[in-house]
């Protein structure tokens, strides 16, 4: 099974692309408190997707909450400079907390908001951070450009991850002994 | 949001431990079985025994407490906390940084028992690594940045452990070797068996740090902004952050919930979904805490109970509120524990699933219903007209939910109870589909049935012929009144009432119900076949012959092929069909053509009846050629064919008409051949089937008659009287060439006239003469051969005829074993020698039996009959 958690500055959208993914639509969120939860079924596994606070009062318990992850999303908003210096400013520090191996997914949202004017960050640069970011091999460098509003790569995004961290086939049926299987986040009512 | 999960009742109020010293303030509490502590700002130590009472109308808790004793410490500073240990008889107290131990029933300090100084904070292991049920685990807090975890038996407190922190410990908590603890910015969690350390995480000094066993290596710290984390044993968190308010001051976990004071206020939150569901204001309360299972807040002056409302209550409430999700987490956890019976827990998901269901959420209600293994009887009960009235079924009491009926759910607009209805029946096909052995199979039928009538009459016919049990009144009633009368003939016919089912189809056809449904008039002919029932066909025969004749024919004759009709049967069938000529022929043909009867009524009726289609198909106003050329096909087949009918009759009546090949054959059967001969020369002018005409009546064995027939052929054509003979030549010349073997040249020349040139006949007269030549080398040849096979026999029987045989003395008769004495004897071919006298047969030898030939004459060359020989 498998922990998830996405990071990144207040406001970037981590929630919505959550709730896009979970619920197959857009909505709007409120600012999250502390930290929310959800539960997603691949395959034979459990997956928990952790979404976390972004306001900087919670970066201590978003450490916290990294604990264990085999998978990191660091979301920043396309259109927003300082979103992305956030990553290496605020959040990269937080991964050592998670596993080794950890996956980090570099995230920009908000695509349908970006036009030729107001891009403000290059692929380039983010393409850097996620080349940085990922000591192990991959076959596809973890950076996605996603909008919540229209859907947009964002269920590319979370079967990319699922599929680098606990491969299964078309079936579901699980292929292999994952790699890098983690003990994590599973929930017992 | 809210519910009640919990009730303030006062337990101890107005404390007063002198009237006179109105200042006393309660710092903390502690409760074991029926005794409550009480530690106070001054220094004292207050024993109460509190009795607690239900009321068994309002099953309301009421609390009556009684002061027992108190101690002063005398050291005029607060107690600040109390635990204590029943096994031991033990009461621990904190105070002035140092803890000690008291009697609990006397509260007499324990004689030379040790005391730990300079203490800060104290807990006890909820779960203990020792098993001893006479020691308790704790662990303290002491100024001087370490923790200390110490075992204490009744009259010993023994060190186990010693851990230094990087600041000093402000709260903790431990749980078998998990101790969980804050030092002023950071938590932490280390195990005292390995000292293995997990930071959790840091915080500012604002925060007054709490630490909560919620379960064992689980704990729920404060953080900022007013959070609860949950946090693991391993240093991760299972659950999403509580929010509850600023100023916490206690916190105590009651499953599944979590209560939190501060100074207004008492929230409850649940740790299913981390939402707040109860808020009680309670002021100025200094200390919360779980006993034993028992909960107790209190504020500077009185001590109250939070009395847990029962599950079951809470359910209720949660379910009047509409709050599904809620109740069923609240219900599913609670069976966990086991506050809740499985019964009662499946009943929670029938309510819910009704509740889902009245909002129209059918997956939701399909997925309780079935999970909770519903009563169908329940859910079809809600559906007017559903359950049949013999039923005996009534709702649950007290009931599920509080609808009437769909009809009232729906506010009687159509199109949301259809949607209702499609959920049943689409609930109930599932039901259906899952096992042979469902229970209440007649209501779930039943019902289903009545739902197709109304929802999708098309898909009737197939359940029903699924051998469903559904032959009810109540249904048959149900399914006349949406028109669905093929469907109801369909369930007469599913459970043998083949009448009943033939009489609605044929009212059907009728016109006199209209259901769409029905697939036609084919079907009712389809039917009656498949039945094979004589008695059904009888009496449904007339119906059918007015229906379509030859539909009807078809039915008679697919019901009789399986068996040998009998005479009686045909005759009685014939009289019947006597109004419906088509029907009529078509029987007979089958009769006739197909079973071969030899009866010669039948053939005669049928011939007359071809024989009747011809003519008045020739004397319609627009004759079609195609048409009558057929039916004389048939007429003529019949006649050639069947040597049954009266031709006398048939030929009276062909006379009379221009029939003149039919004419031709019926003469032919009279072996009138000259006149039917003439008729195909003459009037039909059709050489080709006179020539055909000769070769079909007679065998090809019969070539004597054959070929007297083309010579009465050829003499018709010949025939000189004729006023157009010379038009017949060429037939003539043709006839000759094609058929010469059949003639006789001899006789053909006598009657060719003579004034023809030999040009004209000179081919038959050159393949005449080949083919007479020809017989005659053959038959030569044949005589030739015949001849040397003669002398070659002769030449045998000579060799065999000069051989000798010598007859000595010791040569006995092979039969009677005797002596020759006479000359003659008997000798087989295959050597046996015999009495003449012995011998019964020439031909059979007398001691192997062996056969030498039937007769002397035909007996091969190399068998050679006995014949006397002398010596």
């Amino acid at each position: 099974d498998l922990k998830v958690v996405i990071m990144g500055a207040a406001s970037v959208g981590k929630t919505t692309i959550i709730h896009r993914y979970i619920e197959k639509r857009f909505q709007e969120t409120i600012s999250t408190i502390g930290a929310s939860f959800s539960l997603k079924q691949w395959g034979p596994y459990n997956i928990a997707l952790w979404d976390t606070a972004g306001e900087e009062r919670f970066s201590g318990l978003s450490s916290f909450y990294c604990r264990g992850a085999g998978a990191a999303i660091l979301a920043y908003d396309l259109t927003s400079d300082d979103s992305f210096h956030a990553l290496r400013a605020r959040f990269k520090g937080l991964l050592e907390a998670a596993e080794d191996d950890c996956l980090v997914v570099v995230v920009g949202t908000k695509l349908d908001m970006v036009t030729e004017e107001n891009r403000a960050v290059p692929p380039q640069d983010a393409k850097a951070l996620a080349r940085e970011l990922n000591t192990q091999q991959l076959t596809e460098l973890p950076y996605f450009e996603t909008s919540s509003l229209s859907g947009h790569n964002v269920d590319r995004l979370f079967e990319y991850i699922f599929q680098h961290c606990l491969p299964v086939n078309e079936s579901g049926q699980a292929i292999a002994e994952p790699k890098n299987r983690k003990r994590s986040g599973t929930v017992d009512l | 949001m809210s519910i009640k999960a919990f009730e303030l009742v006062p337990a101890i109020e107005r404390f007063q431990l002198m009237s006179e010293r109105a200042l006393t303030k309660i710092v903390c509490i502690e409760s074991c079985g029926k005794n409550i502590y009480i530690g106070t700002d001054d220094c004292f130590v207050v024993h109460y025994l509190m009795e607690e009472q239900t009321n068994q109308q309002t099953g309301k808790m009421t609390f009556t407490s009684q002061k027992i004793g108190h101690k002063y410490l005398g050291v005029k500073k607060p107690v600040l906390e109390l635990k204590s240990a029943s096994a031991l008889n033990r009461l621990m107290i904190l105070c002035d940084s140092t803890l000690s131990m008291m009697n609990m029933m006397d509260l007499e300090p324990v004689v030379g028992g040790a005391k730990i100084r300079a203490v800060t904070s104290f807990c006890v292991n909820a779960q203990p690594l020792n098993n001893s049920p006479f020691s308790v685990e704790i662990c303290v807090a002491l100024k001087r940045k370490s923790l200390q975890v110490y075992l204490i038996t009744e009259d010993r407190i023994q060190l186990m452990k010693d851990i230094s922190t990087s600041s000093p410990p402000i709260s903790m908590a431990l749980t078998g070797e998990h101790l969980c603890f804050a030092t002023s910015d950071l938590y932490s969690i280390i195990n005292i068996q390995t000292s293995q350390t997990q930071e959790l995480f840091t915080f500012d000094e604002s925060l007054k740090p709490t630490v909560t066993n919620i379960s064992r290596g689980e704990f729920l710290l404060s953080a900022p902004s007013a959070l609860g984390m949950f946090a693991m044993a391993n240093g991760m968190s299972q659950r999403p952050p509580l929010r509850w308010s600023d100023n916490l001051l206690s916190v105590a976990y009651y499953h599944p919930y979590v209560l939190a004071l501060n100074d207004e206020f008492v929230t409850i939150h649940s740790v299913l979904d981390q939402q707040q569901k109860q808020s009680l204001p309670f002021k100025g309360g200094c200390h919360l805490g779980h006993f034993d299972g028992r909960l107790f807040v209190a504020s500077g002056r009185d001590v109250y109970a939070l009395v847990p409302v029962p599950v079951q209550k809470q359910l209720q409430n949660l379910l009047s509120l509409q709050r599904v999700h809620e109740a069923l987490d609240l219900a599913r956890s609670a069976l966990k524990t086991g506050a809740l019976p499985t019964a009662a827990f499946q009943r929670i998901q029938l309510q819910v699933g009704f509740i889902e269901f009245a909002a129209q959420n059918f997956e939701e209600a399909r997925q309780l219903f079935l999970s909770a293994s519903l009563d169908v009887r329940e859910l079809i009960s809600l559906y007017p007209n559903m359950l049949p009235p013999t039923c005996p079924f009534t709702r649950q009491i007290p009931p599920l939910h509080d609808m009437a009926d769909i009809v009232q759910v729906a506010q009687k607009d159509h199109s949301k109870i259809c949607i209702f209805q499609e959920f049943l029946l689409e609930y109930l096909k599932e039901i259906d589909a899952s096992s042979k052995n469902i229970p209440h199979k007649q209501e779930v039928h039943s019902a289903l049935l009545k739902l197709y009538a109304e929802l999708n009459p098309a898909a009737l016919p197939a359940f029903i012929q699924s051998d469903r049990l559904c032959h009810s009144p109540d249904c048959i009633e149900h399914l006349k009144k949406h028109g669905c009368h093929h469907a109801i003939a369909l369930l007469h016919c599913v459970h043998g009432d083949n009448t009943h089912a033939l009489k609605i189809w044929t009212q059907i056809v009728d016109g006199e119900l209209q259901d769409d449904s029905f697939p036609g008039f084919n079907f009712i002919v389809d039917f009656i076949t498949k039945l094979k029932n004589e008695t059904v066909v009888w009496e449904n025969i007339d119906w059918l012959l007015e229906q379509d004749e030859s539909m009807a024919v078809q039915v008679l004759i697919s019901n009789q092929s399986s068996k040998s009709a009998d005479k009686f049967h045909v005759d009685g069938l014939l009289e019947r069909l006597s109004g419906y000529p088509i029907a009529m022929k078509s029987y007979l043909e089958f009769l006739v053509l197909e079973k071969e009867l030899p009866v010669e009524r039948f053939h005669t009726h049928l011939s007359v009846l071809y024989l009747d289609d011809v003519l008045q198909l020739m004397n319609s106003p627009t004759p079609n050629a195609a048409q009558i050329e057929s039916a004389r096909k048939k007429l003529q087949h019949l006649l050639q064919m069947s040597n049954l009918y009266r031709v006398q009759l048939i030929l009276g009546k062909v006379k009379q008409t221009e029939l003149y090949t039919e004419c031709a054959i019926l003469y032919a059967k009279l072996e009138e051949h000259d006149k039917a001969l003439r008729l195909l020369v003459h009037k039909v002018k059709d050489y080709k089937t006179a020539e055909m005409y000769c070769l079909v009546n007679s065998s090809a064995d019969d070539l004597a008659l054959r070929g007297r027939l083309f010579h009465l052929l050829l003499s018709l054509y010949l025939d000189s009287n004729h006023e157009r003979h010379e038009s017949l030549v060429g037939p003539a010349i043709d006839l000759l060439n094609r058929n010469r073997h059949y003639f006789n040249t001899a006789k053909v020349l006598e009657m060719i006239p003579d004034n023809w040139s030999v040009g004209l006949l000179s081919h038959f007269l050159t393949s005449s003469i080949r083919q007479h030549l020809h017989q005659s080398r053959t038959v030569h040849l044949h005589r030739m051969l015949s001849r040397t096979h003669h002398l070659q026999l002769k030449s045998d029987n000579i060799r065999l005829d000069s051989a000798y045989i010598t007859l000595k003395d010791d040569v006995l008769c092979s039969v009677c074993g005797r002596d020759f004495t006479d000359p003659s004897f008997a000798r087989y071919p295959n050597g046996v020698i015999a009495h003449i006298s012995c011998i019964t047969s020439k031909h059979v030898c007398p001691v192997t039996g062996k056969l030498f030939g039937t007769a002397p004459t035909s007996s091969p060359s190399n068998q050679h009959s006995p014949s006397g020989d002398s010596r």
